[in-house]
């Protein structure tokens, strides 16, 4: 979903109305300012008009998805050309897509990833290998959910179990906010390597921006794999739950 | 220049509206009646009926009467296989294809049936303007709405009945957004709204945020088979049941007791089962319902809906059935709004889990809403409202008549599209996410639901097994992760795949939304650059062949459609007279006058041509309807002249005209 590569129509940017050339990034034929199909192109970002920042108001954005919506719908092309109608479609569809991804902070995370050129972070190595970074605390949550799921199936209370399991959750989910945490500053880090320093009144070095996408893309890895502990715990969770809730109607789990 | 329309194409009844120098207006017939049942009878000669003239032949011919289409659309046999047992008109079509209606001899699909109800309103449109003088009257464009919860299927048949209708559909939008459309107009402009759409057969929730005259909607959530009809499936079965109990027989024919030799007629298919016009989805517990003789079940239906109405204005309301052969002793009972609101509960309750989860969605939380709005008929119920009013902590809004405010806002968005007005933009979400089956039966989301549309999706796929040279592309919708618990909109092969390694080829399939929420989809392969195209259709719609045929065939039929209405408007002026004369045959001092001014035997010559008049209106012969008529003109010429000519001698006796 975070790919950048364009719909279709990779042919040349020219204006398909008049043949005029026109700047990627640009929305309208400078010639003769008809909407102009969706050729090579930027990303999300500079589509917007939005400098690669990963801070963005969601007010802004929610202005210029505004903006674009009511130049590029397909509603005000119903009498126009079908060129144009095309363009309308594609521009739109495109906007949309865009607006979509960037609204989400991590979505919008992956798109920078993916055209700053990093190989992908939803990939599937990514949610099978233990980031380094988390074995101790998966070893340890693996461990404490094997002992609770072979309890459950002798027949232990899941009251207790349940209480045992939210006591294995809590790393995990310190671990999570600590991520989110880490992934915040990342992105202020991200933020402020674009800009000219205020302090050095210089621009961070290639080296500088590739190691904080490097950082940031560790951290989604990471991510990944905590959300899928936690919907691991969730599930267990769940069955103890139903337990329970057999227990409850059937009388034994009373005082 | 010719006319563009809004059209509301509901599973009860159907409206058309049209915007008159920047306001919406909805169309209404002579006797003001803005609202069209969405039925349509066929009789023996083909002629075709719809609307009012239709729902009553609900009664008189059961089986040629088809309702509720709406439930049909974009379904396949297999999807309604339970409720069609239940119809009285007889369903069919092969297993994975689309649904087909036998009427009178002939096969119709559901886009059929429903392009027959749009043509009455494009007839009803198209008269309206002329007589307003307008010289070019022709209404050749609309936007039909469908509920928001509509899948891919579902839009496209209706656009498919558009089109054999003779309608260009310039959009298909949703019935919940085309509502906040027109209440948009004089509202305040901006702001978060929830629209709260409860009508005949189906629910949907949409949450939408305005700024700036862009409606943005944010969430949409919903129930394509809850309404309206369930709260009378209910109230039917209550009778049924009581009626049963009292009869001594709780689920079986009725009468069967009473009248052995009527029992085989119940029987019969064509009589039997005959659920109430809008049958509820739910799956009555019918044996009480199959039971009942189609009359029977109609006029259960009937008293129901009206006390239904009642408690929306009373706190109590009374279910009468007049005796009948069925019903010897009739029934009479009085419902109070406590047991209606107790009866109804359940069905309520449902409605708001679609409406939590469209919250959720939208990332709010209730009392983020600063605006709700209420949308078709179910939510005039008392108990809807306040459910409503609880939930988001506000009194929903009702200004406009739910039944009208979604043909109003379709009207408003034909206005946009053809006037190029920019005023206000609609940007609408796809309710359902889009993907497609990979190994092992599972669903691979491409697009999202709640996106916002036009949108569109890729993603890379390959081959599982060594040297495949086709793949075969099963396009799904729905949010569950097996692709067997999801709907399937198409499946095609992409073929001339080089034979390669499996896990080589590098498959790009995307998909693109259209502002219609109609799906197509590419696939190619990139290392060969083999490519295929479908706009999605197939798993239960119409090929655009036949979408083709049907509309020719529309054509063929457009005499005998023009003759039809001929005829139902002969028979209008007939029962006018026969009214008149009947009243006139009543009158308390009639032997008097015949004693005094009539010519032996003119009373009889009356009375027969009355007689010949209703014997010429069980035909549809309407030359024979006309004649009659005039017959029957020609022959109380002379009475009507001698009550006049009395009436007015007695005035001027100083007696009082209405003692006469």
């Amino acid at each position: 979903m975070s790919d950048p590569i364009p719909l279709r129509s990779e042919a040349a940017p020219e204006c398909r109305t008049c043949g005029a050339g026109a700047p990627v990034d640009e929305h309208f034929c400078p010639n003769c300012s008809r909407i102009l199909a969706l050729g090579r192109h930027g990303d999300y970002f500079s589509f917007l008009g939005l400098p690669r920042k990963l801070t963005i108001a969601s007010a802004e954005l929610e202005r210029r998805f505004r903006e674009l919506s009511r130049k590029f719908h397909p509603d005000y092309y119903y009498n126009a050309s079908p060129a144009e109608r095309l363009a309308s479609l594609e521009r739109s569809s495109y906007l949309n897509d865009a607006y979509r991804t960037l609204r989400n902070p991590v979505s919008r995370v992956e798109h920078l990833l993916a055209i700053e050129g990093l190989p992908s972070s939803t990939s599937n190595q990514g949610t099978t290998k233990v980031p380094p970074a988390l074995l101790e605390e998966v070893f340890a949550l693996n461990e404490e959910l094997d002992e609770i799921r072979e309890e459950r199936e002798s027949g232990a209370d899941p009251a207790v179990l349940g209480a045992r399991l939210a006591a294995a959750r809590m790393p995990i989910d310190r671990k999570r906010d600590e991520h989110e945490r880490q992934l915040q500053e990342l992105a202020m880090r991200w933020d402020s390597q674009l800009a000219p320093s205020v302090v050095e009144g210089e621009l961070a070095s290639a080296q500088e921006k590739r190691a904080t996408l490097d950082a940031l893309r560790e951290r989604l890895l990471e991510r990944n794999y905590i959300n899928n502990l936690l919907a691991t715990i969730d599930r267990e969770a769940a069955s103890l739950a139903a337990l329970r809730l057999a227990d409850a109607r059937s009388g034994r789990a009373l005082p | 220049m010719s006319h563009v329309v809004g059209i509301d194409l509901g599973t009860t009844n159907s409206l058309v509206a049209y915007v008159k120098n920047g306001v919406p207006e909805v169309i209404r017939d002579q006797s003001g009646d803005a609202l069209v049942p969405s039925v349509v009878s066929i009789a023996e000669a083909g002629t075709v009926f719809v609307g009012r003239e239709a729902q009553r032949r609900l009664l008189t011919s059961p089986s040629r009467t088809v309702y509720s289409v709406k439930r049909f659309m974009g379904r396949g046999i297999d999807d309604v296989q339970d409720e069609a047992a239940l119809l009285p008109f007889s369903i069919g079509g092969e297993a994975g294809g689309v649904v087909r209606i036998g009427v009178a001899g002939r096969e119709f699909t559901p886009p059929e049936i429903s392009a027959f109800v749009l043509k009455e309103l494009k007839h009803r449109a198209e008269e309206f303007f002329r007589e307003q003088g307008e010289f070019d009257f022709e209404v050749d464009r609309a936007v039909i709405t469908v509920p928001a919860y509509f899948n891919d299927a579902q839009r496209t048949a209706t656009r498919d009945a558009g089109r054999i209708a003779g309608l260009e559909v310039l959009r298909i939008i949703n019935e919940p957004t085309a509502a906040s459309l027109a209440y948009g107009l004089d509202k305040k402009n901006r702001g978060t709204i929830a629209v709260y759409d409860l009508g005949g057969g189906t629910f949907d929730i949409s949450i939408l945020k305005v700024e700036d005259g862009v409606f943005q909607v944010l969430s949409t959530n919903g129930d394509t088979h809850l309404g309206g009809d369930d709260i009378d499936q209910m109230l039917m079965r209550m009778v049924l049941n009581e009626i049963g109990g009292s009869a001594g027989s709780a689920s079986h024919g009725i009468s069967a007791q009473r009248d052995p030799a009527h029992t085989e007629v119940h029987r019969d298919p064509a009589h039997s089962a005959p659920m109430g016009a809008d049958a509820g989805q739910v799956p009555p517990s019918t044996e009480a319902i199959r039971g009942g003789p189609a009359t029977l079940v109609q006029a259960i239906r009937k008293a129901v809906i009206q006390a239904k109405l009642d408690l929306s204005e009373a706190d109590t309301a009374e279910i009468r059935l007049d005796p009948s052969r069925e019903l010897p002793n009739g029934y009479t009972r009085r419902i109070t709004r406590e047991e209606f609101e107790a009866l109804i509960t359940p069905l309520v309750e449902r409605t708001l889990g679609p409406v939590r989860q469209a919250l959720e969605d939208a990332g709010l939380e209730p009392g983020d809403i600063d605006e709700a709005v209420l949308v078709g008929g179910s939510t005039r119920i008392p108990l809807v409202r306040q459910r409503v009013a609880d939930l988001f902590g506000r009194k929903p809004h009702t200004e406009l008549n739910p039944d009208e405010v979604v043909a109003l806002g379709a009207a408003v968005q034909s206005d946009i599209l053809i006037s190029g007005r920019r005023e206000m933009l609609l940007l609408d979400v796809t309710p359902l996410a889009l993907g497609i089956e990979t190994m092992g039966g599972v669903t691979s989301k491409i697009i999202v639901r709640n996106s916002t549309i036009p949108a569109s999706g890729r993603e890379m796929f390959t081959t599982g097994v060594d040297n495949q040279t086709a793949v075969d592309v099963h396009v799904l919708q729905g949010e569950r992760e097996l692709a067997a618990d999801c709907r399937s909109l198409a499946r095609f092969k992409l073929r001339g795949i080089p034979p390669m390694p499996a896990g080589l080829p590098r498959i790009e399939v995307r998909f693109q939304i259209d502002a219609n929420g109609i799906l197509s989809v590419e696939a190619r392969e990139l290392r060969t650059g083999i490519e295929q195209t479908i706009e999605v259709k197939p798993s239960y719609g119409l090929t655009e062949g036949e979408v083709e045929r049907m509309l020719i065939e529309s054509f063929e039929h457009a005499e005998a459609d023009v003759e039809a209405r001929l005829l139902i408007e002969a028979r209008n002026e007939a029962e006018s007279v026969i009214l008149a004369t009947e009243k006139a045959l009543r009158s308390p001092d009639l032997d008097e006058v015949a004693r005094q001014d009539l010519k032996p035997g003119e009373l009889e010559r009356i009375r027969t041509a009355v007689a010949d008049l209703k014997q010429a209106m069980t035909a549809t012969d309407r030359e024979i309807v006309h004649d009659k008529t005039h017959a029957l003109n020609h022959a109380t010429q002379h009475l009507a002249e001698v009550m006049m000519n009395r009436t007015v001698r007695e005035a001027l006796a100083g007696k009082n005209v209405t003692d006469v």
